[in-house]
């Protein structure tokens, strides 16, 4: 075993959210090494291998697999890299490339609601966080600069100073939704997104490919590969293909080191002053249980039990029908807009609150598909593509779900190539998320009333996507015993070591969590160097 | 002058953006007016490219521009009395202007366009003395020496290069032409100094007065042939054409600017009036004509047509190694998202979106010089006036990735006789090529001076005979 590198923050895991902490404290001068259990792949590979795959909704098919770092995969067929104990599926999609998985997101850059740090004192449900809104404001619009941020001003959260930049302009499709629901009472607002509108950062605006996800083809939108790139000028070092696999601590409790496997097993131990762990709300728990030491025999920063318990996402559940008029979804961002007054209110004492999202995604596949499963085809399958591309919708919702301890990620007894067990997830549906759902069943129909719409589609009840915001496993609280970290992200087991993640929030509101995620990893990096 | 006059009228730039310092001598209507002419002037000059730099207070000079020969960093021209020009006489300024002479009676280098600017007429000279000495903001910093290589650090070595080059007369109208021909001879000749980039220099790096306008390489770009010529220069394009690019920078289906035509649009074309630039437009298009029979055989904006980039290739086995990409694999992953699947390019989307160009019909895969094309992909295209931006590639592809990509695109979009080398890549990625002037320099004293020895031995040998 050699030890062959030294930093003063060593951070494990090169997302948007390791990153950006990585380069704000780099700047401040810093020595900072980020370790990357994956590759580094280029932007032009990940746009050749999307227009070459068959499986162009497959979001993760871009993204190469590597044996030392893997990830889940779910098409053509499932890795069973994530094992399912259930009862419900948790099929998290994360990519563990440089950049981690923000190269295929939608760019959703939202603020939390100030009600959302609060829900236990204000609704009796969920559990309050540690932070108010207005300790985590300066540095929502820190992570807004950095990432280019644009959006409604009026979208429920206060803000100190306007957004970067102006929203992308309005695609058609969005502009029919605003003025068709306005007389139902809808206000149909842009979303709040980390895309350009216009040349920001040395980066073009967007000009609507449509392809957000797997992957924006030009960097209008922001990613985690930006940030190791900013991280990087910033004068931190990026390792790649370093898989952490365990984290030692000292008879102080403070961590001395990390311990990598290189692809061929060979083991690089790293120490440091300060360590971030940021490798998402599955990896992270995982390399906390698996770093279990004589003292600490459930794991590190786990005195509380609660590693990898409280796992979260955003449930959410679609319709899908025929506009009367014309729309033609897929020329620019593909969710662009959506309706955001049930977001928050007394209501969520009884069930979810949640966000309604109007998908501006292309139909033309999946029309394509509907209509050749249905035996069509000639010169009527060329026409009624046509016709049906140009009306087909698709709402969706984002359902905000309570921490359950039961929901956990724990280590499985399977192992991947390197020989680390691989994770386990224990999850399940409430009843407050199914209230949630049918909710917002009603408001779908009336939405789709507005839009005169026929042929209304359903999702089955019960059953829920998955939005990849993985939420809750390391959760920030005031209690060491009820909690993972403090109100700054430091574990309350180990005075040197922080976590940075979606994996701290306490809960998971109703809105992507990347923004938060990042906003609260400044907030530590801030902490970091004041202590330094 | 009631012409001009005219013109400066309908500038309409707000005498109330100027500083504190200058507003008590504005107080007189005549003085305003002289002021706001000469900022408009300054504009039209272009003065501000050179003399400010990066990041930099508006003409606090410091910025060190590519010569072959070395950097040359421009002077501080703001009325700053101990750094600037703050204590420059009216006939001072005129000689450093029109004569490239110091105010100490050193000599400037000719990176600074006095050739150009001497056509100016003494009222100019004048309206811009004035908005240098109280329309512009002093700054006490002094810019980094320009020191370039023996012998050019010799800056008296100019005074024999002026008395070769400079044709000292301001511009003389001529009568027989329009007063719009008149005004559009005066810009390009004068102040726009369009000669400086886009005339050949000769061998002691003057502009070659044989060929005016035909197009020369100026660092790493090409600065193309704008003679009135069909297939060499652009008389192809109609006067609404030209006056619409020097506004926008775009000439929609020809050409697009970037690199130092970019920057002189940003800073100066699009800021004059319509009536100047459609002046500039009526010169260029009855100007004289400079026809290359070798290289070009079809103008630069006509070359090739929509096709379909990746068709052949799609669907193939995908190559995991993006520097083993062909160049239709290198247009799909790179470029295709923008210019579209048959280079076509894109509408302007959005009220404020840009229009994404073509690839063919595009003037910077028609030239037989191909570097254009490079620089495009090595340093992008940034222009501000039209919030046009194309990233740099400079990162993200090799030498030869560009150069495949650029061969490529040259033969199914472009002018399919021009080529892109990989050394050409690498060379224009390090700034360009370096100057044999230095060389012939060097190498021209020492024939100089052993010539000396030679007469002085001869001439100590007869004496003692």
């Amino acid at each position: 075993m050699s030890e062959q590198y030294s930093a003063d923050v060593v951070v494990i895991g090169s997302g948007i959210v390791g990153a950006l902490a990585a380069h704000r404290l780099a700047l401040q001068g810093a020595s900072v090494l980020i370790l990357e259990s994956g590759p580094r792949i280029d932007r032009a590979t990940l746009v050749a291998n999307f227009r070459n795959s068959p499986r162009k909704g497959d979001f993760m098919s871009p993204y190469p697999f590597s044996a030392w770092s893997p990830h889940p995969v779910y098409q053509p067929e499932d890795n069973d890299y994530l094992v399912q104990a259930g009862p419900y599926p948790y099929k998290a999609e994360y990519i563990r490339i440089v950049g981690g998985t923000t190269w295929h997101w939608a760019a959703q850059a939202w603020r939390n609601l100030p009600n959302d740090f609060k829900i236990q004192s204000q609704y009796g449900v969920g559990r309050d966080w540690p932070i108010s809104y207005d300790d985590l404001e300066p540095f929502y619009y820190e992570a807004e600069v950095k990432m280019g941020v644009s959006g409604a001003p009026n979208n429920g959260s206060p803000r100190s100073k306007p957004f970067p930049m102006q929203p992308v302009a309005q695609s058609y499709l969005e502009q029919r939704f605003q003025e068709r629901l306005a007389p139902g009472g809808y206000q149909v607002i842009t979303n709040t997104t980390a895309r350009n509108s216009r040349n920001y950062d040395d980066r073009p605006a967007c000009c609507g490919n449509n392809n957000c996800m797997p992957i924006c083809p030009i960097d209008a939108q922001y990613h985690g590969g930006l940030a190791v790139d900013a991280a990087e000028k910033a004068g931190a070092k990026l390792i790649i293909n370093a898989v952490v696999y365990r984290i030692e601590h000292d008879d102080k409790d403070r961590i001395v080191a990390v311990h990598y496997y290189d692809p061929q097993k060979n083991s690089v131990r790293v120490t440091g002053k300060t360590f971030i762990l940021a490798a998402n709300g599955i990896e992270s728990p995982k390399l906390l249980l698996l770093s279990a030491s004589d003292k600490f025999k459930n794991g590190l920063a786990n005195s509380s039990d609660t590693v990898g318990r409280n796992l979260m996402d955003h449930p959410s559940n679609s319709l899908v029908f025929d506009a009367e008029e014309e729309l033609w979804p897929g020329r620019g961002p593909m969710s662009p807009s959506s309706i955001n007054h049930l977001r928050d209110g007394a209501f969520r004492a009884e069930h979810a609150p949640f966000r309604i999202d109007i998908s501006n995604s292309s139909q033309v596949a999946s029309v394509t598909q509907n209509l050749i499963a249905k035996g069509i085809y000639g010169a009527e399958l060329e026409e009624k593509i046509r016709y049906y591309s140009a009306r087909q919708c698709s709402l969706k919702n984002v359902l905000e779900i309570l921490p359950d301890p039961n929901n956990r990620v724990v280590l499985s007894d399977k192992k991947d190539a390197l020989g680390i067990p691989r994770p386990q997830v224990h999850y399940a549906m409430s009843d407050y998320v199914h209230r949630g759902m049918a909710a917002a069943r009603e408001e779908y129909t009336r939405i789709a009333q507005l839009m005169g719409g026929t042929n209304l589609r359903y999702s089955p009840d019960g059953i829920y996507g998955n939005n990849q915001h993985i939420t809750g496993t390391m959760a920030m609280g005031s209690d060491p015993a009820t909690s993972v970290v403090d109100a700054f992200g430091r574990a309350h087991d180990h005075p040197n070591l922080y976590i940075a993640s979606t994996g701290i929030m306490p809960t998971a509101a109703t809105v992507n969590s990347t923004l938060t995620a990042v906003a609260l990893a400044l907030r530590s990096a801030d902490h970091i160097h004041a202590n330094a | 002058m009631n012409h001009f006059t005219r013109l400066c009228a309908t500038v309409g730039v707000a005498v109330g953006m100027l500083a504190s310092a200058h507003a008590a001598f504005a107080a007189d209507s005549n003085d305003a007016a002289l002021l706001q002419r000469g900022e408009y002037l300054a504009t039209a000059g272009d003065c501000i490219a050179c003399h400010s730099a990066a990041a930099g207070k508006p003409y606090a000079g410091g910025l060190a521009i590519a010569t072959p020969l070395g950097k040359i960093v421009s002077s501080n021209i703001t009325p700053s009395k101990t750094n600037g020009i703050g204590n420059y006489t009216l006939e001072q300024f005129d000689d450093a202007l029109r004569r490239g002479v110091r105010a100490d009676g050193q000599h400037l280098y000719p990176a600074m366009p006095y050739t150009a600017y001497a056509q100016l007429n003494d009222d100019d000279v004048k309206a811009l003395y004035t908005y240098f000495q109280h329309g512009v903001t002093a700054v006490d910093s002094q810019p980094a020496a320009t020191t370039l290589p023996f012998p050019f650090n010799i800056r008296l070595s100019m005074a024999a290069w002026n008395l070769l080059f400079l044709d000292g007369k301001p511009f003389v109208p001529d009568t027989s032409k329009s007063a719009e021909w008149n005004r559009g001879a005066y810009l390009v000749l004068g102040l726009a100094h369009c000669s400086a980039c886009h005339t050949p220099r000769n061998v002691a790096m003057a502009e070659d007065s044989a060929q005016p306008l035909a197009g020369a390489v100026v660092s790493t770009w090409f600065a193309p042939n704008i003679s009135n010529d069909p297939v060499s220069g652009i008389g192809g394009w109609s006067e609404a054409e030209i006056a619409e690019y020097l506004r926008s920078g775009r000439a929609v289906g020809k050409a697009q600017a970037a690199g130092p035509m970019a920057e002189a649009i940003d800073n100066s074309l699009s800021r004059l009036t319509d009536a100047d630039r459609k002046a500039i437009a009526v010169y260029l298009k009855a100007g004289p004509i400079q026809h290359h029979a070798g290289d070009d055989t079809q103008a630069a904006y006509s070359w090739g047509q929509p096709a379909l980039a990746i068709g052949a290739d799609r669907g193939a086995a995908r190559v995991g190694d993006t520097t083993l990409f062909n160049g239709a694999q290198l247009y799909d992953a790179n470029c295709a998202a923008c210019h579209q699947a048959h280079a076509e390019g894109t509408p302007a989307w959005g009220k404020d979106g840009a229009a994404l160009p073509s690839l063919f019909h595009n003037t910077a895969l028609g030239h037989a010089n191909s570097n254009n094309l490079v620089m495009a992909m090595l340093d992008g295209v940034a222009r501000k006036s039209d919030d046009v931006m194309m990233p740099s590639f400079r990162q993200q592809l090799t030498d030869q990735q560009i150069a495949t990509l650029s061969n490529y695109l040259l033969q199914h979009y472009g002018n399919p006789a021009a080529k892109v080398t990989v050394a050409q890549v690498s060379q224009l990625r390090a700034g360009g090529a370096s100057s044999s002037l230095l060389t012939t320099a060097r190498v021209g004293i020492v024939v100089a001076v052993l010539l000396l020895l030679l007469i002085v031995l001869l001439v100590a040998r007869r004496r003692r005979k």
